[in-house]
C-alpha cells in the first residue's frame, strides 16, 4: 500500500513539474505598450488594435488580457513583463512600439521563450538572433525603398530635400533614404536634421529654398510633420512624408488644402478603404474607440489575429505559438505576414496621398519587397 | 540670405518670443513669491492649451472671446496648485514644493492624455487666419495677435505689480514676506493669487501657441526649460530678465537656426547660458538676492 502511495506521491510531483498545455479557453496575451510618453500616440494605436483583436474572440477563442501601460523607460517595460509572465498560460506579449522598452524586454522573453508581437520600428530587434521577437509592421529597409522609389520612379524627382528628426527613428529613416536615393541615381541638395521641440520652422525653410529642390522629403513625428506641411504651403513643392502623415490625428491638424501635394509611406492606410474587410474593421474600430485607425493600429491587430489563429489551430502554449509564427504565414488585413527568418513579418508598403479635397488620402501605390 | 528674410525671420521671432515672455514671466513671479521653482509651469502651459481646444469645440466662438475665459479658469487651476503643492509645505524645505510641484505636472500631463489623448491638437485661431502683406513682408494674423495680445498682457502686468495695492502687496510679500506680514499683508493669500496670476499667464500663453505650434500632453518639459533658461540668462528673480531671456531663445530658435543648422544653433545657445554664466553669475540683469532656494 505504501509502495502504491509513494508511487502515486512521484507521479503527481513528476506530472505537476510538466508545463501542461492551456485550453484555448484560458490562454493570456498581455498587452504592454506605451499609452503615456513620448510615443503615446502610436503606443495608444498598438493598444487599440490589440485589444479589437483580443476582444473580437475570434474562432471563439477567448484570451485573457490586462493591458499595462510601459510609458517612456526601460524600467517600467520589464517590470511589466516580469509581472506579466508571472501569470499562468501566457502564449504571447503584444509588446510595445518603443524601441529601447523592446531590447529591454527580448532576453526576458527570450529566457522564458515567450513570444513578443511588436510593431516596433527599430531594425535592431530583429538583429540580435532573438528568436521569440515578432514584427508586424514594415522596417525601414522596406518603407524608406518605397519613399524613395516613389520619389524618383513616380514623381520624376532627382533633387531632394531631406529634413528628418534627430531622434532614433529619424536618424534610422535618414540613412535608409539617403542610401536609396543614391542608388537611384537622385541628389540630396539640401538636409537637416531637427529636434522634436522645434516650433518654428521658417529658418529651416528659408535655407531650404535657397538649395532650389524639386521635392521634399521628410522622416518626422506627427506633431512636427504637420507643423512643416502647414509652414511648407507657399513653397508650392512636393512633399513625400513618413509614415506620421498618413495618420489621421496628424491630417487633423492641416486644412484639406494645405494637404494638396503631400503623399506619405506607410505599411497601410486603414481609413482609405480598399477592401471590404479592411472597411469593416475602420467602421469597427471607430464604433469601439471613437477614433480614426492608423496602420500602427492594423499591425498590431493583424499580428495579435496571427496568435489567436494560430491557437484556433491547435497551439496551445507559448513554444507552439512562436513555432507558427517564426513558420508559416498569415493573410492579414494590410498584407500578407510571414517571417523572413529574423522575425520581420511585414514587408509591404503604400504610397498615399491627399488630393486637396479630404483628410482621407488615397492609396496611389503599393510596393512589395520580396 | 536676403534681407527681406532676415527681417521675416526677426517678426516670427518676434511672436514666438512673445509667447515664450508670458510663460517666463509667470514662472518668476512664482519664483519671487515663494523662493522656489514651480517644476509645473510648463504644464500649466499645456492645460491652457488643451483647455482652449476644449472652450474652442464646445463654444464655436473665436481665440480673442475664449482667452479671457482660459485665463479666469487657469487662474483656479493656479489657486488649486497653491493649495495643494505649497502652501501645506511652504515651512518645510524648499526641495517639498520641487517635487509636490513635479508631481502636479505628470498628474496634468497624463490627466490630459487621458481626457485629450495623445495626438497633438490645433487650438482656435486668435484673430482669424490668413497673413498680412506689409512691404513685402508675410505676417500671419495669428503671429501679429500673438505679439498685440502678449503686448498688452506684459503691460497689464507690470501695471498691476507697480499701480495697484494688490500689486504693491504681492510685491512686499515676494521681498520680504515676515516684514509684510508684520505689516499686516496676508502672505498666504498673496501667495496664492501668485500662483493665480503665474497659471492665468501660463494658460494665456498655451492658447496662444496651440493654433500655430499646435499642443501635446508631452511637451509641458520642454517649455519649462525654456522658461528656466530665461530666468538664467536675464537673472534669477527678475521680471525684466526674464522677458529678455524668452525673446533671445526665440531669437536662436527662429533666426540664428537659419544661419546654423537646428541643432548648433541650440547648442549655441546653450553656450551663451555658459558664457552668461561664467561672465555674469547672476544673469543679465543680475540676480535678485534672496530668491534662490
Amino acid at each position: 500500500m505504501n509502495r502504491v502511495l509513494r508511487a502515486a506521491a512521484v507521479a503527481t510531483t513528476l506530472l505537476s513539474s510538466i508545463p501542461l498545455a492551456a485550453s484555448a479557453e484560458n490562454v493570456r496575451i498581455p498587452v504592454l505598450v506605451p499609452i503615456t510618453g513620448i510615443l503615446a500616440l502610436e503606443g495608444t494605436s498598438q493598444r487599440n488594435g490589440a485589444v479589437m483583436a483580443l476582444d473580437e474572440k475570434p474562432s471563439g477563442i477567448e484570451a485573457g488580457y490586462d493591458v499595462t501601460d510601459t510609458a517612456a523607460s526601460p524600467e517600467t517595460a520589464v517590470n511589466a513583463l516580469e509581472r506579466a509572465l508571472s501569470q499562468p498560460n501566457v502564449v504571447a506579449v503584444a509588446a510595445s512600439i518603443f524601441g529601447p522598452q523592446m531590447l529591454a524586454m527580448m532576453p526576458i522573453a527570450a529566457e522564458r521563450k515567450v513570444p513578443l508581437i511588436t510593431i516596433s520600428g527599430t531594425a535592431k530587434i530583429t538583429e540580435m538572433g532573438n528568436a521569440y521577437v515578432f514584427r508586424f509592421f514594415p522596417t525601414d529597409a522596406v518603407v524608406k525603398v518605397a519613399q524613395a522609389r516613389y520619389v524618383v520612379e513616380e514623381l520624376k524627382k532627382t533633387r531632394v530635400a531631406l529634413v528628418y528628426q534627430t531622434t532614433a527613428y529619424g536618424q534610422s529613416g535618414q540613412a535608409h533614404l539617403t542610401d536609396n536615393f543614391k542608388r537611384l541615381g537622385a541628389q540630396i541638395v539640401f538636409e537637416e536634421g531637427l529636434a522634436p521641440t522645434v516650433k518654428d520652422m521658417a529658418p529651416v525653410l528659408a535655407k531650404l529654398k535657397a538649395a532650389n529642390p524639386d521635392v521634399i522629403v521628410l522622416q518626422l513625428h506627427s506633431g512636427p510633420t504637420a507643423l512643416f506641411v502647414k509652414q511648407a504651403a507657399g513653397l508650392n513643392l512636393p512633399i513625400v512624408a513618413g509614415s506620421a502623415m498618413h495618420q489621421p490625428s496628424t491630417a487633423a491638424l492641416l486644412e484639406p488644402a494645405e494637404l494638396k501635394g503631400v503623399c506619405a509611406e506607410s505599411g497601410s492606410s486603414p481609413i482609405s478603404g480598399g477592401s471590404p474587410t479592411m472597411e469593416k474593421f475602420t467602421a469597427a474600430y471607430r464604433a469601439k474607440f471613437n477614433a480614426e485607425p492608423d496602420a500602427f493600429a492594423v499591425a498590431q491587430y493583424d499580428g495579435t489575429r496571427m496568435v489567436l489563429d494560430a491557437i484556433g489551430k491547435g497551439a496551445r502554449n507559448a513554444a507552439q505559438v512562436r513555432d507558427v509564427l517564426a513558420t508559416g504565414s498569415y493573410e492579414g488585413l494590410a498584407m500578407t505576414y510571414k517571417s523572413d527568418g529574423t522575425g520581420n513579418m511585414a514587408h509591404d508598403a503604400v504610397i498615399v496621398c491627399y488630393d486637396g479635397s479630404s483628410r482621407v488620402p488615397k492609396i496611389v501605390k503599393r510596393y512589395a519587397a520580396r | 540670405m536676403d534681407a527681406l528674410t532676415l527681417v521675416q525671420l526677426l517678426l516670427n521671432a518676434t511672436a514666438l518670443g512673445a509667447a515664450y515672455a508670458l510663460v517666463a514671466l509667470g514662472f518668476v513671479l512664482v519664483i519671487n513669491a515663494t523662493g522656489a521653482v514651480n517644476f509645473a509651469h510648463g504644464d500649466l502651459v499645456m492645460a491652457g492649451g488643451f483647455l482652449s481646444v476644449a472652450l474652442a469645440g464646445a463654444l464655436p466662438l473665436p481665440g480673442i472671446v475664449l482667452l479671457p475665459v482660459v485665463a479666469a479658469l487657469m487662474a483656479l487651476l493656479g489657486l488649486a496648485l497653491s493649495a495643494a503643492a505649497y502652501l501645506p509645505l511652504r515651512n518645510r524645505p524648499p526641495v517639498s514644493v520641487f517635487i509636490s510641484t513635479i508631481a502636479v505636472g505628470v498628474m496634468l500631463q497624463n490627466g490630459a492624455n487621458a481626457i485629450f489623448g495623445a495626438a497633438p491638437r490645433g487650438g482656435p485661431p486668435l484673430a482669424g487666419d490668413g497673413a498680412l502683406s506689409l512691404g513685402g513682408l508675410a505676417l500671419d494674423r495669428q503671429s501679429a495677435a500673438v505679439i498685440v495680445a502678449a503686448a498688452i498682457l506684459l503691460a497689464a502686468t507690470h501695471l498691476l505689480l507697480t499701480h495697484t495695492q494688490l500689486g504693491k502687496r504681492m510685491r512686499a510679500t515676494a521681498q520680504d514676506p515676515e516684514m509684510a506680514c508684520a505689516l499686516g499683508v496676508r502672505t498666504g493669500r498673496m501667495v496664492a493669487l501668485t500662483f493665480a496670476l503665474a497659471a492665468a499667464l501660463a494658460g494665456t500663453a498655451g492658447l496662444l501657441l496651440s493654433n500655430r505650434y499646435f499642443v501635446t500632453p508631452a511637451e509641458g518639459g520642454s517649455l519649462m526649460l525654456k522658461a528656466y533658461i530665461a530666468v538664467v540668462i536675464g537673472g534669477w528673480g527678475r521680471i525684466g530678465g526674464a522677458v529678455i531671456g524668452a525673446f533671445l531663445i526665440a531669437l536662436f530658435e527662429s533666426v540664428i537656426a537659419a544661419f546654423l543648422s537646428q541643432p548648433v544653433a541650440e547648442a549655441a545657445l546653450y553656450a551663451v547660458l555658459l558664457i552668461v554664466l561664467f561672465v555674469r553669475p547672476g544673469g543679465i540683469l543680475g540676480e535678485v538676492e534672496g530668491r534662490r532656494a
